[in-house]
């Protein structure tokens, strides 16, 4: 059975990540990394995907940066969209060729590992036709946004556990007005352990992803 | 005499990428006129929640571009064309 490696980096300033992923993209790309899941969480972070509208930043962006906050244009596809803690962000860095040479499909895969991830919490969220992500209702409860380059892949998906949920009027999430979020926590009434959502993510993606999966440390897959 | 040297015109083209129908592009990395090389981003265009990027298929001259940013192409769509570089073929 073909090998993923999952690589956990805990936490992880968004510019940080992203130098990496461009890094192992590139390595990936030429054959010299395996296929392999970043599983991490950022600091809070605004990022404007390649069709991003800036006047869906709503907060003044001066206040935004003095507080912490990060803002950084990113190649994925998409809007605007806010990462924070208490949100499960997996960047897989895979050849689809092993897979499937389906943008469609790898979109569907990300989604459908999100699903049953909530799913074991008992929560029933769904797709929305021409809206990638997956929601309760109106409510957005994990995104995507995907890089694709020789079908080699970068960013990924966002999956909403435990954020502070008042961050996200920072922004239009997606560009859509009025569309709401939500997160595991804020359904089920509880804390959940970010650590505890990474293991069943790393179980659904083998089985949606027919592959096996192996935690790898990070300097073992850049050595 | 007419000297006629033939000159090769490769098209960039919008991949396959499956069961997507249209996709928008979203942004020229370079400008008419600019040497490219084989196999580099030429173009990226967005599917919904993915941006694909277009490789140069040949080296050479982005010669044109037939569809500009922010407009729609289909898949097997040619977006771009490249004179070849001579003796690259």
């Amino acid at each position: 059975m073909r090998e993923v490696s999952w690589v956990p980096l805990g936490r992880v300033r968004f510019g940080k990540a992203l130098e990496l992923q461009r890094r192992l993209h590139h390595l990936r790309r030429y054959g010299k990394v395996p296929d392999l899941v970043l599983s991490l969480e950022h600091d809070p972070v605004i990022t404007l995907g390649r069709s991003a509208d800036p006047r869906h930043i709503l907060g003044d962006p001066t206040a935004l940066v003095a507080s912490g906050v990060e803002v950084v244009e990113v190649e994925r596809g998409g809007d605007v969209s806010y990462h924070g803690p208490g949100q499960l962000v997996l960047y897989p860095i895979l050849d689809l060729r092993g897979f499937a040479r389906s943008i469609k499909w790898y979109i569907w895969a990300l989604e459908e590992v999100m699903l049953r991830v909530v799913a074991s919490y008992g929560i029933r969220a769904g797709r929305l036709p021409g809206r990638p992500g997956i929601w309760v209702g109106k409510r957005k409860l994990g995104a995507i946004g995907v890089y694709v380059r020789s079908w080699v892949t970068m960013h990924g998906l966002a999956l909403n556990v435990s954020p502070q949920l008042e961050h996200f009027r920072w922004i239009v999430p997606c560009g859509i007005h009025g569309a709401e979020v939500t997160s595991i926590a804020a359904l089920l009434g509880r804390e959940v352990p970010l650590e505890e959502v990474d293991e069943r993510a790393r179980d659904a993606f083998a089985h949606v992803f027919g592959v096996r999966v192996a935690p790898t440390d990070v300097e073992v897959v850049t050595e | 005499m007419v000297i006629r040297k033939e000159v090769a015109l490769a098209d960039i083209v919008v991949p396959p990428l499956g069961e997507v129908e249209e996709v928008r592009v979203v942004r020229w990395l370079h400008e008419v006129g600019d040497e490219v090389q084989a196999g580099e981003a030429v173009a990226e265009v967005e599917s919904q929640k993915a941006t694909f990027v277009i490789e140069a298929p040949v080296a050479g001259k982005l010669f044109a571009i037939l569809v500009p940013e922010g407009k729609a192409a289909a898949p097997g769509e040619v977006i771009g064309k490249i004179l070849e570089r001579e003796g690259e073929r």
